[in-house]
């Protein structure tokens, strides 16, 4: 089975990277797929993306939702292909016309898709959630919010698991799902649901009584135990973000 | 150290009070068991002596709570946490973070405590649990046991001087409950505090000779030490519920070198057996082991890796579990995951309806069942709205109004008091009785010697023991598996 697009642990240099030192690279990559109009440039993007996988023990072909991924982008450049009609035709046949133009932007299209899709992948893939909330929290996120994430990671586990359990219940006492209306569909959603909602009511209860029962929200700040380290390597990869959101600036200014 | 006055306690929109003129005094280092049915009121007195009671509950009180100077009534959460800590029933349901060492600290660090003392009283907590070893683990991956051990540690790391455990073994298995209240054991030579524990299991405690405070409707009905009554089986000296069962008709059940397992990680391994009419088989072992992988095998909810598995003469391969639904009914361990409808008919006749079983007779069975379950009357109510006893048993005439040949029951009695638990197995054994067979996972030596006619014993993944109860308590006694034993074993290997 190919795995879930969750953290996978590892020891890779981006695995060991501070988490927003990954962030903000991740969030200036996408800024800079939007902001810069170049097929080169977001093709030189995915094939990085595509070294960093591997440098990281990760296999990109072994992702859930490849083939749906590689799909969406070819059919985007294929619309640019096909309808945009700037520069020189490359051939003809029949209505169709494709343009050097057209060529491009499709390249840029679905180049940019792929850019931003795989590196927010390598991002989930290299960087425990939990680590991620902690520094976001010690960089001055007040730490409700913080742990409103962490308890919200360990619920999604808890309650696949109890989707399961519902759903096999149902099968158990006659239930199939078969969706032969609308009315059908909602009447097997609310089913699914019900049982599911009223566990985490209680999970929810069961939560505030052990938060405040051990002085979450006592104090307006607290105390942490772990602290994501900031190594030299940390302060290169940082360094270099800045220098590299500089040039870019000062290219897209002299453009 | 804590001292509690004419307490009543009514829940916001009920008319029944959850506590009634309650007198309680506890004297600091004392351990006091709370016992009772369910619904008796014990979890709302440790809601009250942590504050949490009045703090998020808008109902009405009356009475004084104190626990040392403070008065729970009016004090913050936060300081009344400083002295008492609650562990409660599910681990899973209490824990805020992803890893042991995170949990343990969480308490610490809300209070502000600086880094270098929180790892040290990690360290500390973790030893006076015996769980120094599960430091680095994620909680995802510990068994019952290690999570209870780490929920306890993660209260015991902010020293308070007053512990209270809510049930803190009924998820666990006969071994890891033993485990558990070592641990408690360990804790009070430890660290010299009062502990509270609300606990049905009363055998596995009164070697700690704790003061017994038993509860009922919402009262203290009594109050002194463990006694020898207590220790023995609430099901001592009823006649056997079956007679053995023959096994000259064909197998209800028929599982040939089954092999089976949750995403590729097997966890069954090569299981042979024959279930007949008329055998009630009960089926304990640690949890982790595969009982429950074991019962959705049989209903076809979990298809086979290798070998295959037959129900009244149905390969479970190659029928879809609809189908095998109109022979087999399958009980699981929360009765919360198991209602759909909107009424309490609605969700009897809902296995029925969805089968097209729901004629005359099948409607005259379940009104008959619902009156036999004390649910008559209560037809339109929403199921939600009943006790966790009743939805227990409404979930029970549920799968039984299909009148299934086949009974698949995981771990049901959790959380049930005697007379409850009582019930059940009589409608369970009225099926058997009828020609049926059942299959049920349980906990519960005592229930297995009173009703059950043959155990399976799994453990990692196969049956080590399959014999009839006594042959089987016999080859567990000489396996050194003692929590797995009946009381009154437990009394005669004493002896």
């Amino acid at each position: 089975m190919k795995p879930r697009l969750t953290y996978q642990p590892g020891t890779s240099f981006l695995h060991r990277m501070h988490p927003l030192v990954k962030l903000a690279w991740l969030l200036f990559t996408t800024v800079v797929a939007f902001v810069v109009p170049s097929p080169w440039l977001v093709l030189g993007i995915v094939g990085l993306t595509g070294v960093l996988f591997l440098l990281s023990g990760l296999r990109l072909g072994g992702l859930r939702g490849l083939r749906l991924l590689v799909g969406t982008a070819l059919l985007l450049a294929l619309l640019q292909v096909l309808f945009q009609r700037q520069g020189a035709v490359l051939f003809e046949l029949g209505p169709l016309a494709p343009t050097t133009g057209g060529l491009a932007s499709g390249a840029y299209v679905g180049g940019r898709f792929l850019a931003v899709v795989f590196c927010s992948y390598l991002f989930v893939l290299t960087t425990d959630p939990a680590d991620l909330a902690y520094a976001l929290m010690q960089a001055g996120l007040p730490y409700r919010f913080g742990f409103a994430l962490v308890t919200a990671l360990r619920m999604v586990a808890v309650f696949e698991e109890e989707g399961q359990t519902v759903y096999r219940a149902q099968l158990a006492r006659g239930v199939q799902y078969d969706v032969r209306s609308p009315r059908r569909l909602l009447i097997l959603a609310r089913q699914f649901l019900l049982p599911l909602l009223i566990s985490a009511l209680g999970k929810v209860d069961g939560l505030a009584v052990s938060m405040e029962g051990r002085c979450f929200g006592k104090y307006p700040t607290r105390t942490f135990l772990k602290t994501a380290p900031f190594t030299r390597f940390d302060g290169f990869a940082a360094g270099l973000l800045l220098v590299t959101a500089a040039a870019t600036v000062g290219y897209l200014v002299m453009v | 150290m804590i001292s509690v006055q004419d307490l009543s306690y009514c829940f916001p929109g009920r008319t029944d009070e959850a506590l009634r003129d309650v007198n309680l005094d506890i004297a600091p280092g004392e351990f006091v068991v709370l016992t009772g049915p369910s619904g008796c009121g014990k979890s709302t007195l440790a809601l009250a002596l942590t504050g949490i009671l009045f703090r998020q509950y808008d109902g009405q009180a009356r009475g004084t709570v104190q626990v040392g100077e403070l008065d729970a009534r009016e004090c913050p959460i936060y300081d009344l946490a400083e002295v008492v800590g609650l562990v409660q029933q599910n681990p899973e349901n209490q824990f805020c973070t992803l890893t042991v060492r995170d949990e343990v600290a969480f308490g610490l660090e809300n209070r502000r405590l600086p880094p270098d003392e929180i790892a040290r009283r990690i360290d500390w907590a973790l030893h006076v649990v015996g769980a120094t070893h599960l430091l680095d683990r994620h909680l995802a991956t510990l068994s019952g046991g290690e999570k209870q051990k780490v929920a306890i540690a993660a209260v015991m790391a902010a020293k308070p001087q007053v512990l209270i455990l809510d049930e803190p073994t009924s998820n666990l298995d006969p071994a890891a409950t033993a485990d558990v209240l070592r641990t408690i054991a360990q804790i009070r030579a430890e660290a010299a505090l009062t502990v509270i524990v609300i606990e049905h299991k009363l055998s596995f405690l009164s070697p700690l000779a704790p003061r017994l405070v038993r509860m009922a409707a919402g009262q203290i009905v009594a109050d002194g030490p463990i006694g020898p009554g207590d220790r023995a089986s609430p099901w001592a000296g009823r006649p056997a519920a079956l007679p053995a069962p023959s096994r000259d008709e064909p197998p209800l059940v028929w599982v040939k070198g089954l092999h089976a397992g949750h995403n590729g990680r097997p966890v069954l391994h090569d299981l042979s057996l024959q279930v007949h009419p008329g055998e009630f088989v009960a089926v304990m072992g640690d949890n982790g082991t595969g009982k429950s992988t074991f019962l959705l095998s049989l209903l076809g909810l979990l298809k086979p890796a290798q070998g295959c598995v037959e129900v009244a003469g149905q390969d479970t391969r190659r029928t879809p579990a609809s189908r095998l639904a109109r022979q087999s009914a399958f009980v699981f361990q929360n009765p919360d995951h198991q209602l759909f409808a909107d009424s309490v008919w609605g969700e009897a006749a809902f296995a029925p309806r969805n089968l097209d079983l729901l004629d005359a007779a099948t409607t005259q069975w379940l009104n008959d069942a619902l009156n036999r379950s004390g649910l008559a009357g209560r037809e339109e109510e929403h199921p939600y709205r009943l006790s966790y006893g009743e939805k227990r048993r409404l979930n029970m005439v549920s799968v039984l109004g299909i009148r299934p040949r086949l009974l698949l029951l995981d771990e049901i009695l959790i959380g049930q008091d005697r007379a409850n638990a009582a019930f059940l197995l009589e409608l369970v054994a009225e099926e058997v009785r009828r020609g049926g067979a059942a299959v049920m996972v349980t906990h519960d030596p005592d229930v297995v010697q009173a009703y059950a006619t043959r155990v399976l014993f799994f453990e990692n993944g196969t049956i080590t023991v399959d014999a009839p109860p006594a042959a089987a308590f016999q080859r567990l006694a000489a396996a050194g598996r003692r929590p797995y034993l009946p009381r009154g074993w437990v009394e005669e290997m004493r002896r």
